[in-house]
């Protein structure tokens, strides 16, 4: 693949040089061989059925990465990207978090590991105290919950919470615009699906307290077949469905609904549809479903954005997506505090660089990226809601929730939850 | 754990009835056809294809591509099957006559071998994004209404050709030539050769048959399943659940408990929707311990 | 039959072993050594735990690995439970321990019963059924488990006779230690008259039984005694990444342990040890080179499979036999003239016990 061509040294020659240490147990000799190059580690998901999310992060970072070095590095000294694959299983994550630190020299980690990868590795920082940015989890209790709360460690993804306040205020809207009150959800049955389900219908029944959920359905991830669910949400008839399935679940999903015709039949609200593999994967996407943003180089419609999406679609032939904006934008967040530091990697002293700061980004809704200082996480990157279209830009009419909104509301979850 | 309100008002609608029971069906059926292979191929070979599942998959990629390239759906389905018959045959010759008569691990290790690779063949060659083939425009219109319940026309058609490849399959083992060979090699291989019948080339041609069911369920699946690597993975499972409690060997005995599960699946995804999977187990489990033959099966088991 | 001598001769080499381990362990330059050798104890035992059924008694277990990670799961929640720590205090740890492997134990003991009186692919699947159910409800019981997210938080670790486990130093040590005594039970068991039972049923149970061996109930104990083991092994493994996650008793864990003892070897007692290290470092060096893992991995177990047709260690062994069989026949050849002491099916018959079965 010609992606990885680009950037200092690639991952193969970095890796070789490390098995053929790791393979005569002397790790120590990699560690003295590093030189003055800084090594970011970075697990993710490479196999299996999300490989494409973790292909596109690597790509994306391995374009942050080159794009640091052009412009001279960290004082001069390089980086460089050692990339592994955890296949998406938690005790991996943590076993090739481990070893990209002990053997391969890596100094920092950027994790680009779904949800549940990313607590594991969130535990494997803190216990080897290791710089780290979250790049993909976007559950909300990695940073908000304080025993997940870790002195060296920030979050770079979408947060659950944000989008389940955007998606309550727009939920609203359209119930009271359209008097829906009967509501189903069909949603994956694993942790994110659940606590993405649960806060999205709690924020939708607070700003329109009329509606109720007569029906739930919870497919496993990865189920092939949706039909019992299908005819599941059919007997209960709800005027509106709520979804976070994604990916290729999704995909499946909207395939076999649209034979039983159900996107005719009511109104459907998929946080997890606006991203560029399953929009061009779902053959003869129905008009008119409501898509939570994700990535769209016309959200947030600007030039820099649209600049973004053409460059990385010159590096990479696999899709942008989601995790790729996070990813690359969590390596530029990295760059700069190992600039602040003169490439200092002392998890401390780069944490300190981290809190609090705002970088210019194509993503940002005001062209800047904040990591929040008071627990560690991303803001001010797009919220909100559109319309599906059959053909590119495949949205249209997104309505971007404000963020100081998303942030009153924020506040005070983490109140009712003993967070703050 | 069990809702037993939301399951007495489905079964008080008619609607809700007609839904449930379709979908039950429709689940059923394409686990059968996978299934079918599984326990065809262990009755007659007496050897346990871990690897079924590959062949689902590359039935459907095969469809995939073919439909892209023709447009023709009819076309996709035939040579998917055609597709998995003859990787079907390669495995048997090059692997799985290996380990004819060897202890189950080795056949377990070969298969497990076989799926890795092929996964990683897929995804060289179609990419590791889900791809999806959408339903063909023959088939895409709006649902038939039967007594207030929907049935999608393309479902009634996948219904309608796994009941024909039941019988198909039936007749062929029961009665055709063909079928009488291969039963008469299982049973006793020398006996068969010495009447100057190339027993080999039989048993490839069996096994090819059951990976073309395979990959018929996967060329059926393509239009409403995204296609991944490692798609065949999940249906495994299920199919040997299906095989173990119909009866190993036992073609009816598979098609029986494919729909015990379809129902389990739909009724169970009212009345208790998060204990869908491991209530199949628990069947299965169940089934293994008070008759271990399963339904339909045979022989000693203890 | 075994002579005292040798059981101490065992002891001997156990202690030897772990002073070994130990000192690795501790003069290693980096955590990796450390690292490398504590997830190898926990997987070693897994496969290892598994051979008593396999190698030893000819149970052919799909579902070993539910014992594994039950032993993690029960170890870590009860230490996640603030009403255990706080009644056992400094005893919580060894408590724990204990109380998980005896959990597991009984666990064990109810699928063996059930699963014991079928024939092999039937034990087969029965062992998996039993495995994915647990799967099924640690997956769905996300209030005392977590879920697919397995236990977060940490496992918290009370300091107890000095020893304090969340320090990598005294974890290592301790695991090296538990590792070699579990290793050692293994040995004294399938070196002893049971052991020799186990195998005679392997062979033939059909003659085991008419000697007046209780079949069922010898299958049932090295069913538990496996389960046991292996819960060591999880706990092990929970205290490493100071979690469980249910991926360690999905049926791919199964399958690995199997793979680890085919790779090893049978028949040999630190066959599947040596498996263990094998894939890991197959893992490492495939990762290395490829993104195509699975490609790689797969043709590597073909060329073992379809190549060797059996384990490396089981291989070598052979090997050697044969050459030594070899010189001792031409030896009998010239001695034949002397008179006949040498049977000539000997060898047919070497082979024959040395052929992997289960």
């Amino acid at each position: 693949m010609t992606y990885r061509t680009f950037g200092r040294p690639t991952r193969r020659t970095v890796l070789r040089g490390a098995a053929a240490g790791a393979a005569v147990l002397a790790a120590p000799a990699i560690l003295r061989a590093q030189g003055s190059t800084i090594r970011i580690g970075m697990p993710t998901i490479l196999s299996g059925r999300v490989a494409i999310l973790g292909q596109s992060s690597e790509a994306a970072a391995q374009l942050a990465v080159s794009e640091a070095n052009e412009a001279g590095g960290i004082d001069g000294r390089m980086l460089e990207l050692v990339v592994r694959d955890s296949a998406g299983k938690p005790d991996q994550a943590t076993k090739v978090t481990r070893d990209l630190v002990n053997t391969e020299g890596c100094s920092v980690i950027l994790d680009a590991e779904a949800s549940g990868g990313s607590f594991a590795v969130n535990e494997t920082v803190r216990d080897i105290k290791v710089y780290c940015i979250h790049t993909n989890s976007e559950t909300s209790e990695l940073t908000a919950a304080p025993k997940n709360q870790v002195e060296w460690v920030f979050r770079c993804a979408r947060q659950g919470i944000h989008d389940a306040v955007g998606g309550g205020l727009y939920a609203a809207n359209l119930s009271k615009e359209k008097g829906l009150t009967r509501w189903g959800t069909c949603s994956p049955d694993y942790a994110y699906g659940r606590s993405n389900t649960a806060e999205f219908m709690e924020y939708t029944k607070r700003f329109a307290p009329e509606i109720e959920v007569v029906v739930e359905s919870w497919p496993k991830i990865f189920q092939p077949d949706y039909t019992e669910n299908i005819t599941a949400l059919l007997n209960s008839a709800p005027q509106a469905l709520y979804s976070c399935l994604w990916g290729g679940d999704l995909v499946a999903f909207f395939d076999q609904a649209s034979l039983y015709g159900l996107f005719d039949q009511f109104e459907t609200v998929a946080v997890n549809l606006g991203d560029y593999p399953v929009l061009e994967a779902i053959k003869a996407l129905p008009t008119g479903i409501h898509s939570g943003s994700r990535y769209s180089s016309t959200v947030p419609d600007t030039e820099a954005n649209r600049t973004w999406n053409d460059t990385y679609r010159a590096h990479s032939p696999v899709l942008p997506t989601n995790w790729a904006w996070q990813t690359y934008s969590g390596i530029k967040f990295m760059v700069e505090a190992l600039k602040a530091t003169g490439g200092d990697t002392d998890a401390s002293k780069l944490a300190e660089a981290t809190r609090g700061m705002t970088i210019d980004s194509p993503f940002g809704v005001n062209g800047t990226l904040t990591l929040r200082e008071s627990d560690h996480t991303l803001i001010d990157y797009p919220v909100g809601y559109g319309l599906t279209l059959p053909e590119p830009p495949y949205i249209k009419n997104f309505q971007m929730t404000a963020w100081d909104e998303i942030l009153k509301y924020e506040a005070e979850w983490k109140e009712r939850n003993g967070y703050a | 754990m069990v809702n037993v309100e939301a399951l007495a008002t489905c079964l008080s609608s008619s609607a809700c009835i007609v839904n449930q029971l379709s979908s039950g069906l429709i689940i059923g059926m394409l686990l059968f056809l996978v299934a079918s292979g599984v326990t065809l191929i262990f009755g007659v070979l007496h050897v346990i294809n871990f690897a079924h599942g590959t062949f689902y998959m590359i039935g459907a990629y095969t469809a995939y591509t073919i439909y892209t390239v023709t447009g023709s759906y009819f076309l996709a389905a035939a040579g998917g099957a055609l597709g998995a018959a003859i990787i079907g045959v390669l495995f048997e010759r090059f692997i799985i006559s290996r380990v004819y008569g060897e202890n189950i691990l080795m056949q377990l290790l070969v298969c497990y071998a076989f799926i890795l690779i092929v996964d990683d063949l897929v995804k060289i060659i179609w990419g590791a994004q889900y791809l999806a083939m959408g339903v063909p425009d023959v088939f895409r219109m709006p649902p038939l209404r039967i007594a207030g319940g929907f049935v999608p026309p393309f479902y009634v058609f996948l219904v309608a050709v796994a009941v024909v490849i039941l019988f198909g399959s039936v007749l062929l083992i029961a009665k055709t030539r063909f079928g009488k060979i291969v039963r008469a090699a299982a049973h006793n291989q020398t006996m068969v050769s010495v009447l100057g019948i190339r027993v080999p080339l039989y048993f490839a041609l069996l096994f090819g048959f059951g990976c073309a069911l395979a990959g018929v369920a996967g060329a059926l699946a393509a239009p409403v399943r995204s296609l991944t690597p490692g798609m065949g993975v999940g249906i495994l499972i299920e199919s040997f659940i299906v095989t173990v409690i119909g009866g190993m060997g036992s073609i009816t005995g598979a098609f029986l408990a494919a729909l015990l599960l379809g129902l389990v699946r739909s009724i169970g995804s009212i009345g208790f929707p998060l204990f869908v999977d491991g209530a199949m187990f628990a069947i299965m489990a169940i089934i293994l311990i008070v008759r271990p033959q399963g339904l339909l099966g045979q022989g000693e088991v203890r | 039959m075994r002579t005292l001598a040798s059981f101490w001769r065992d002891i001997a080499i156990a202690i030897v072993a772990l002073a070994v381990l130990v000192y690795v362990g501790i003069a290693a330059e980096t955590p990796w050594t450390r690292d490398f050798l504590t997830s190898l104890f926990a997987y070693g035992l897994l496969a290892m735990s598994l051979n008593l059924l396999i190698g030893t008694t000819g149970l052919v277990s799909f579902g070993h690995a539910a014992f594994f990670a039950l032993g993690g799961y029960a170890f870590g929640l009860l230490l996640q439970s603030s009403g255990f720590l706080a009644t056992f205090g400094p005893g919580a740890v060894p408590v724990a321990f204990v109380l998980a492997v005896a959990i597991t134990a009984v666990w064990a003991l109810v699928v063996g019963l059930i699963c014991a009186r079928l024939s092999e692919i039937y034990f087969a699947f029965l062992t998996l059924a039993f495995q994915m159910f647990l799967y099924s409800v640690v997956l769905s019981w996300v209030g005392l488990t977590g879920g697919d997210q397995g236990l977060m938080g940490g496992i918290p670790r009370p300091v107890f006779l000095g020893i304090d486990l969340s320090d990598p130093i005294h974890r290592f040590v301790f695991c090296a230690a538990v590792f070699v005594v579990s290793i050692l039970v293994l040995r004294v068991v399938t070196a002893s008259p049971f052991g020799y039972t186990l195998r005679l049923i392997r062979d033939n149970p059909r003659r085991a039984a008419f000697l007046g061996i209780n079949v069922l109930r010898a299958k049932v104990i090295s069913f538990v005694l496996a389960g046991s083991v292996a819960s060591v092994g999880g706990i092990i493994l929970a205290l490493f990444t100071s979690g469980a996650y249910p991926e360690w008793m999905y049926w791919s864990q199964s399958g690995q342990a199997i793979f680890m003892i085919m790779l090893g070897g049978i028949n040999q007692f630190f066959g599947p040890l040596l498996g263990a290290v094998l894939l890991r470092f197959l893992n490492d060096m495939v990762l290395a080179y490829t993104e195509y893992t699975e490609l790689a991995t797969g043709v590597a177990i073909l060329l073992v499979v379809l190549g060797l047709r059996r384990g490396i260690l089981d291989f070598v062994v052979d090997l050697v036999r044969n050459r030594r069989e070899r010189t001792q026949q031409s030896e009998a050849s010239a001695s034949l003239k002397r008179g006949p002491d040498v049977s000539p099916d000997n060898k047919a018959a070497t082979l024959e016990t040395v052929t992997p079965r289960a």
